[in-house]
């Protein structure tokens, strides 16, 4: 007959769907009561309208199912009480009450494993958001934990681009990111009553929103990138991300045309001032070739990525060129890099993914 | 600030009589709690473009101040909240090595680049 404890040790490897740790560890397992062929699990969820509840069950009954000689599982499941869901935000922290911004398990603290890249063009309309979808798609292809952190607070896409809706779950003060083909995505459109709601506010509560998305989010400490989507310009938004973050690194975007890169270099240029590394520059838009054969029509001019590379120094991590199923995949929530990862944009994409990594290498997972 | 500026390693702490900060390539600045209030970079105390105070002297920040926390901007800079209330600087890392630092060294290399002074 199986032992309490091998019943432990079988759903250890149930993960909480939402906050990716064993439910074991987050204390979430209550009771087990064996007689015979029949197992009982009481188990205790974070919040009574938990969305993903069934899949937790279902999760417990297999493998508690795979054990010798178990013929039932009944799984009951229950809800924390305040104290125990402080306990596990506490857990969650790293052990540390206090919000995430000094736990261990948080990117803000020094020795954290998490590289983040903050996306800036300077100029609007070059394709930051696209850029940063697929650079996300990209690195997730590549076996990374990727998550996007939506920044442009007034102008949010990310949720459109990669075709994720719906609301965060809310664990007392503690949000947990929504996820999309692995990649964990916080955007103000997830907050919002619906997504053609517009956000009319001054400096202070942008600063209020992207704190809360920096320090609130369980983003997990698992996670290898954040790749931060920042607004058009060097303003309130760019400035709090700055300020916040102990150390993270800068991607600039722009299209090849004078007027978008000399924009851009003025985002080095804060970059700078805040002492946060540039470490590359993408071009979009670089050129439109209708087939192959075609020779490449240079439609907003040649080489504006390669020369403000140059300007700052840093290598220039692609040219991506203009292509119908990129702006398609952006509308339809699906990022060129997952429906056709083969087409050229997708593979300049996944280049660009590559320079990434080797310029900010995540350390070696345990 | 290019990559290449120093950083600090280690700051002192708001009981200690002097301000000290050990930089990453081991210079040592010291300051004292005075002269960092009087040298705050924030607009109410610097100005802006429409608005020039006059620079604060010795006459308004008493030698008795001191800061009561101190905190870590982002990658670039220290914000001290002084006990007359004060809070708004922002003291970028630039200005507390180049510009505040009142070790030996450092004084006696603004002195020499200050226009009009004898050239050695």
């Amino acid at each position: 007959m199986v032992t309490r404890e091998q019943v432990l040790e079988a759903l250890k490897d149930v993960q909480d769907p939402e906050l990716h740790r064993s439910i074991v560890d987050l204390d979430m397992v209550k009771e087990v009561a064996i007689s015979d062929g029949r197992v009982r699990v009481d188990a205790l969820l974070t919040i009574s309208g938990c969305p993903l509840r069934e899949t937790i069950v279902e999760s417990i009954k297999a493998k508690v199912a795979a054990l010798p000689g178990i013929n039932t599982v009944d799984v009951n499941l229950g809800v924390m009480s305040q104290e125990q869901r402080q306990g596990l935000i506490t857990k969650l922290h790293g052990g540390q009450t206090a919000s995430a911004f000094k736990g261990p398990g948080s990117f803000l603290g020094p020795n954290s494993p998490t590289r983040v890249i903050a996306i800036a063009s300077g100029k609007g309309g070059v394709g930051k958001s696209t850029v940063t979808v697929n650079l996300a798609a990209a690195l997730s292809r590549l076996g990374h934990k990727v998550g996007i952190l939506d920044a442009d607070v007034y102008g949010f896409s990310i949720p459109k681009m990669l075709g994720v809706h719906g609301r965060p779950t809310l664990i007392d003060q503690m949000i947990i990111p929504l996820e999309r083909d692995g990649i964990r995505v916080i955007s103000m459109g997830f907050l919002l009553p619906d997504e053609d709601q517009a956000v009319i506010w001054r400096g202070p509560l942008l600063h209020k929103t992207l704190t809360t998305f920096i320090g609130e989010v369980h983003w997990g400490e698992d996670l290898e990138y954040l790749l931060i989507d920042l607004p058009p310009g060097t303003g309130d938004i760019s400035l709090t991300i700055a300020q916040t973050l102990p150390q993270s690194y800068m991607l600039v975007v722009t299209t090849p045309q004078d007027a978008a890169s000399q924009v851009a270099r003025r985002s080095a240029k804060m970059a700078e001032k805040v002492n946060m590394e540039v470490i590359g520059v993408i071009e979009n838009m670089s050129y439109f070739q209708p087939t192959p054969k075609d020779p490449p029509v240079y439609i907003f001019g040649k080489g504006g990525g390669a020369k403000l590379a140059a300007e700052i120094g840093v290598p220039l991590f692609g040219e991506i060129p203009l292509d119908q199923s990129v702006r398609e995949g952006g509308d339809q929530g699906r990022p060129v890099m997952l429906t056709t990862p083969n087409s050229p944009a997708a593979l300049a994409f996944r280049s660009a993914a590559e320079k990434l990594r080797s310029a900010v290498p995540v350390p070696a997972r345990a | 600030m290019s990559p290449r500026m120093p950083t600090p390693v280690e700051t002192g702490s708001v009981t200690d009589r002097e301000f000290t900060i050990t930089w990453s390539d081991g210079h040592r600045s010291r300051y004292t709690w005075q002269r960092l209030r009087m040298g705050c970079p924030c607009a109410r105390c610097k100005g802006e473009w429409n608005y020039r105070p006059d620079p604060l002297t010795d006459r308004e920040v008493p030698p008795t101040i001191r800061a009561t926390s101190l905190t870590r901007v982002g990658a670039y800079a220290l914000r001290f909240v002084w006990m007359d209330g004060h809070d708004t600087g922002i003291y970028p890392f630039p200005l507390l090595r180049l510009e505040l630092c009142e070790c030996e060294e450092c004084v006696a290399r603004r002195a020499a680049a200050a226009p009009g002074a004898p050239s050695a």
